[in-house]
């Protein structure tokens, strides 16, 4: 559909070019992923989604609530509270809970970063943060929906598909979406998450494996030779090349050839640009790839620093599905998480900065809800945190951001955002616009109606651009 | 491609903006201070009387209990001067009057606003919304409606297509399968003037033809056999809705009985729809196919969203409109207010879901095993679970001796840890695989039952005496549950019926009827969207392309019809044809229409007079959609299993899409069954199968009239090198070998007609003689004249 309202468009403001040059001009416009002009000067070309699965306690990484030591073990009174939405978490009584880990003051910006990320804190004056993320339902599939689409129901397309429909991607023998998750244990409704709901599937993301193929069937099974291979695809070319020499009129069977020579491309392309084994040892060590903790996180932040710099739009890396989740031994499960995440990411903000390819590249760490100061009274001595959509923290780095810079803030507990209050859409709107593109103006028609990913909302979140 | 689009947009948006803005200003400037002077000390703060919030003009368009305060351009239709003339009561202000100049200063600056779109009627609605009338011709026909456009424009159509371009097209087309090499011989050489008309209806009484158009249907109602969301529990009857479907096609059910069935099957009493009861509460799964969020928190919230999903569904697929978006507003393009939408969302207030008993039918269970193999199912399921059991214990016996545990000492729970840690040594590898392999089996047998239970996936209504009255419906400011405006009747869209009351409601037994009025209202011969939105798809199907091409969007946002008077012809032919879709589906495959080339020679010409081909001055081609290329692929290897109808099978799925999941674990059927076609394949919304994912299959969320049609690199490795294509350019070549015999070119020759309905040309032969046939298999699966149907 796509393809058909472009090609409508291009032979309205066409009329009278001849046909041949017509048709050449469709063939490549039918290409869905060519790079495209943003609508204005883009600060960042490519984007890394790191997706702390199962919601981050922010006052216990990012946001030290001295208050919770302090009224640590005594009541929490939701009363307040009327429209909570979880009310069957929330009907007994409740302590605060102090925080397990120590907060010192980093960096030139003086960032409050807890004992749980050494590595992060020597790079906090290349991040942003927003403390008053508030999200919209305390379930983990709708939040991870949320949070990807901006919308807590399935079906809807992503940001990365919207950023790869939008600009299209810089690199035509490689997928301009990749998605990089934990195999150990996928998020809730899989693919669902990074599809292209409404918008064509070229733009859905194509997701990399580190093991075996990156890419489903991207080689032949082992007993087919290169030789067996070659004499297909020449044999191929040869009948499909008859073939539209006899029906030149139809663009989509030249489209379709060149993909076939796409995919023959991207059979090389793809293990060469993958293959760590390039890298030096220190870049190795670096990543955390000889340590069986960090290796599986580093292997894919190196996998995402090489795929961006080779001109791939959007990569998202996951960690398992609800790993950051602490509704019990909240200590051990974020060291746990912390330990394996730590090291890689800071390591990829500097491998991409010392390449120069920070500025150009935006780095956006968040989960899907923040967690609650408090946990329910008969749990007390399993010292967990609940999911909490009244407040999260997040980060930004490269890409353009206002690096060192902080926005919002929450109340004495971290209970809820007080200022600057941002949404989901505000986050997607700020990615769209450091990438270049207005979210009023990247529209889709569908279903009777322009769609856009911010809908109704959408606003950037100014203190960080 | 930023030019297309922000054209697009701004062609889009500017109109609704500028009558905005324009009504904005006349508000601010003139409206505002008469209702902050006169209305304002009742009608602000959090609890404005009436519940009006005469906050900004947005306020008055949402209104309050009432509905909306103002109708921008008609004071006499707006409530704020109604009450102020005392034309309703209580006159406004309450115990006062307003002095005359000022009423009429109120009056005179909505008069001065810009109506909102949907008020205005314009050509469109009127055609729309009017009566189907069928066009005044001498001689009406498909070709005679489709030359005159062509005629008009100095377009002549293209010469028919060959035989051979015909078969093919004919196949896919109504039976989603090649034709086989020896039928296309038999057309080939059949000479009487009525062979293709034969050969239409052969594949018209074929079952594979209710197979192919039933995933039509499919797509359209979303269907699919689990929830959906974290848990995406199995639906475990599903399929019987999937199987109805393709009966319903299959023995030609009346296009109106149909839709009867699927909305209020129940409640119907129709005498063509035979007495077997549980065919029709079977057909009520129509309505439970939308996502469903079993751990929803809001409980309340979950009712609505199912209320809404069905409402909008409903408006989609029945009568082509985008009502889902009056939910929280007035349609932004077409006639129906927000009211409207509530009134339709009101002849589902009494309806919940419902697992309904209803015995297997006959065509469900011909042989009357049905009791006997539930019986045997549930037996093996409960052995399963036994032995699992038995064999928990005995580890869990082992786990404490070799920890030393006590009697009841809680931590022998523990056992599953260590049964999952590879490293402790209190198991064995064996016992380990052992316990794998036992938990396996009892989940496996244990799932089974389900789907062999007598169960109908369905609804039923909550109705006195149950309750002391059917729930009411309210008008749900922004969509908002906790803004609950006026309380709404029953009642049919006011741009068709021209009528805003309350529906009559017949009796229906023990249920409350509602449905049972929306069903045979939608489905009536007045009805002027029903069948033309259904014979609109039915065209879409055969042309590639829908007479209207946005098929369930025939508002004003959506296309303009390019052949008005064919649409509303064909629509009088369906009712005047007993809604038999087999009719139609004759009357336009036997047009020249139809049967007309994909090619023309002045394509050069044409194509910059009418690029889209909307006046059919060519056949346009078909892409095979994902179903067809897999089962094609299947068929031509000699693999497919023709067995139809039963629980989905489940394919081989690479790990990364079939594992990781909390709450299942997908179990692949039997290889032999995974060779069904598509339709029959399991379809889990968390789940997509790759190959179908690749090829722009319907994603099962929502609603899909029209697939996407792309053309990606992962299509091609799919094509190339996945496990299913290589199997099957194995048994392509033995089956070729065994049908050919010895002789090479020979085989070529078959090989060729397997898959393409055509011999080799001398130069593709000499070509091919180089490979193997198993090469050349792989090869015909991925030609672009494998996939695109002239």
């Amino acid at each position: 559909m796509w393809n058909e309202s472009r090609r409508r468009f291009l032979y309205q403001s066409l009329t009278g070019v001849g046909g041949i040059a017509l048709m050449d001009l469709l063939r490549a416009e039918a290409n869905p992923l060519a790079a495209r002009q943003p609508h204005h000067p883009a600060k960042a070309k490519s984007v890394i989604f790191l997706s702390m699965l199962g919601g981050v306690s922010h006052m216990d990484t990012f946001d030290p609530k001295p208050a919770l030591t302090k009224f640590d073990n005594t009541v929490m009174d939701w009363s307040k509270e009327k429209a909570t939405d979880q009310a069957n978490l929330f009907a007994k009584p409740r302590l605060i809970l102090g925080s397990p880990f120590k907060f010192q003051k980093h960096g030139q910006c003086g960032r409050d970063v807890s004992e749980l990320f050494p590595h992060l804190a020597t790079c906090v004056d290349d991040m942003a943060f927003v403390r008053s993320i508030q999200t919209e339902n305390g379930n983990h599939p709708a939040a991870v929906f949320l949070m990807n689409t901006g919308w807590t129901m399935p079906g809807k397309p992503s940001v990365g598909a919207w950023v790869t429909y939008g600009l299209g991607t810089g690199n035509q023998n490689l997928p301009g979406f990749v998605v990089l998750p934990d195999f150990r244990s996928i998020t809730f409704s899989g693919s669902q998450q990074w599809g292209s709901g409404f918008l064509p599937a070229s733009f859905q993301g194509t997701m990399l494996r580190w093991k075996g193929d990156p890419i489903q069937n991207l080689t032949p099974p082992q007993e087919v030779t290169p030789h067996m291979q070659r004499q297909e695809m020449d044999l191929l070319r040869a009948y499909n090349q008859q073939h539209l020499e006899a029906h030149f009129t139809n663009p989509d069977l030249q489209a379709r050839i060149d993909a076939y020579e796409l995919a023959y491309r991207m059979q090389s392309e793809v293990p060469g640009v993958l293959d760590i084994a390039q890298e030096t040892e220190a870049t190795r060590t670096m990543y955390g790839l000889n340590d069986p903790v960090t290796e599986s996180f580093g292997r894919r932040c190196l996998m995402a620093r090489k795929l961006v710099e080779k001109g791939v739009r959007f990569v998202q890396i996951y960690t398992p599905s609800q790993s950051w989740d602490s509704h019990t031994e909240l200590e051990r499960r974020h060291r746990q998480n912390a330990l394996e995440t730590d090291q890689p990411i800071a390591a990829l903000i500097q491998d991409l900065k010392r390449r120069g390819l920070l500025d150009s590249t935006l780095l956006v760490w968040m989960g899907e809800f923040g967690r609650t100061p408090d946990c329910p009274a008969d749990l007390r001595d399993k010292a967990g945190r609940d999911h909490n959509t009244r407040a999260m923290t997040i980060w930004m780095a490269g890409g353009g951001v206002n690096a060192g810079t902080i926005a919002g803030a929450t109340d004495e507990l971290g209970f809820k955002a007080v200022e600057d209050i941002y949404r989901m859409r505000d986050v997607h709107a700020t990615v769209l616009h450091l990438m270049g593109l207005n979210d009023l103006r990247l529209t889709y028609h569908h279903a009777g109606r322009n769609w856009r990913l911010t809908d109704t909302g959408g606003q950037v979140i100014r203190q960080v651009v | 491609m930023r030019d297309w689009r922000t054209l697009w947009a701004a062609v889009l948006a500017l109109p609704a903006l500028g009558e905005v803005a324009g009504n904005e200003a006349i508000y601010r400037e003139r409206l505002a201070p008469l209702l902050a002077a006169h209305c304002a000390s009742c009608h602000t703060g959090a609890a404005p009387q009436g519940g009006l919030a005469m906050t900004g003009l947005a306020g008055l368009l949402t209104g309050g209990k009432h509905g909306p305060a103002i109708a921008p351009g008609s004071a006499a239709a707006s409530l704020v001067v109604q009450y102020a003339r005392g034309e309703k009561n209580p006159k406004m202000p309450l115990g006062g009057s307003l002095p005359d100049s000022v009423v009429a200063a109120l009056a005179a600056a909505i008069d001065a606003m810009k109506p909102i779109p949907n008020a205005a009627r314009d050509a469109h609605a009127e055609w729309l919304f009017s009566k189907v009338k069928a066009p005044a011709a001498s001689k009406p026909s498909i070709d005679a409606f489709v030359r005159a456009r062509l005629e008009a424009k100095g377009l002549s159509p293209a010469p028919p297509a060959s035989r051979r371009a015909l078969i093919r097209r004919v196949y896919f087309d109504l039976i989603g399968l090649p034709p086989p090499p020896e039928e296309v011989d038999r057309f080939l050489k059949d000479e009487s003037p009525n062979a293709y008309e034969q050969l239409v209806d052969r594949l018209l009484a074929d079952p594979r033809y209710g197979e192919r158009w039933a995933r039509h249907w499919l797509d359209l109602v979303r269907f699919a056999e689990s929830d959906g969301f974290a848990i995406d529990s199995e639906r475990p009857t599903a399929w019987r809705y999937r199987d109805y479907v393709i009966r319903a096609f299959n023995s030609d059910k009346p296009y109106d009985l149909f839709v009867k069935e699927q909305i209020a099957g129940d409640e119907v009493n129709d005498k063509r729809a035979g007495d077997d009861r549980a065919e029709r509460l079977v057909a009520l799964g129509f309505l439970r196919m939308g996502t469903w969020e079993a751990d929803a928190n809001f409980k309340t919230q979950l009712r609505q969203d199912f209320l809404n999903e069905i409402t909008g569904t409903t408006g989609s697929v029945f009568l082509g409109l985008t009502i889902g978006c009056a939910r929280c507003h007035d349609h932004k393009y077409d006639p129906i207010p927000q009211r409207d939408f509530y009134r339709l969302q009101a002849f589902f207030a009494a309806t919940r879901i419902d697992d309904r008993p209803a015995g297997f039918t006959k065509s469900e269970d011909p042989a009357g095993a049905g009791k006997r193999l539930l019986r045997r199912l549930e037996d093996e399921a409960e052995e399963a679970a036994e032995q699992f059991k038995k064999l928990e214990e005995k580890l869990k016996q082992k786990y404490s001796e070799a920890r030393n545990l006590k009697p009841g000492d809680k931590s022998a729970a523990d056992y599953q840890k260590a049964l999952k840690d590879k490293k402790d040594p209190v198991y064995t590898e064996e016992e380990r695989r052992q316990w794998a392999e036992s938990r396996d089996r009892s989940r496996r047998l244990g799932e089974l039952p389900a789907r062999h239970r007598p169960l109908a996936y369905a609804v039923s209504d909550v109705t006195p005496p149950h309750v002391p009255a059917v729930a009411d419906t309210y008008v749900l400011a922004g969509g908002e549950l906790a803004n609950k405006g006026e309380k709404v009747e029953p009642g049919f869209l006011s741009c068709v019926t021209g009528d805003s009351g309350p529906a009559k409601i017949p009796f229906a037994g023990g249920s409350s009827g509602r449905r049972l009025a929306l069903a045979e209202w939608i489905a009536s011969a007045d009805n002027p969207l029903t069948a033309r939105v259904m014979v609109n798809r039915i065209w879409q199907h055969h042309f590639g392309e829908g007479l209207v091409r946005t098929p369930s969007d025939f508002g004003r946002n959506g296309e303009r019809p390019s052949h008005p008077e064919l649409l509303d012809w064909l629509a009088a032919q369906l009712v005047e044809k007993k809604w038999s879709l087999k009719a139609l589906h004759k009357l336009m495959l036997t047009s020249n229409t139809y049967r007309q080339s994909s090619e023309h020679p002045l394509t050069k010409k044409y194509a910059e007079i009418d690029p889209n081909n909307q006046l059919l001055w060519r056949m346009n081609w078909l892409r095979l959609e994902s179903e067809a290329v897999r089962d094609t692929i299947l068929s031509i290897s000699g693999q497919l299993e023709k067995s139809g109808g039963g629980p989905g099978v489940f394919l081989d799925v690479a790990s990364d899409v079939a594992e990781g999941f909390e709450f299942f674990k997908w179990f692949p059927s039997p290889p032999k069954e995974q060779n069904r076609r598509t339709i029959y394949t399991f379809q889990r919304r968390s789940v997509v199968m790759p190959m179908m994912e690749v090829f722009d299959a319907a994603n099962m969320a929502e609603s899909c009239a029209r697939r996407n049609v792309t053309t990606v690199a992962p299509q091609a490795f799919t094509l190339l090198n996945s496990d299913f294509t290589r199997r099957a350019a194995r048994h392509f070549a033995e089956r070729v070998t065994e049908m050919a015999g010895p002789d090479r070119d020979r085989r070529i020759d078959y090989a060729f007609r397997l898959a393409l309905a055509r011999s080799p040309s001398a130069d593709e032969a000499a070509r091919a003689r180089g490979a193997d046939l198993e090469r050349l298999g792989v090869v015909l699966f991925n030609l672009n004249e494998f996939i695109y149907v002239e």
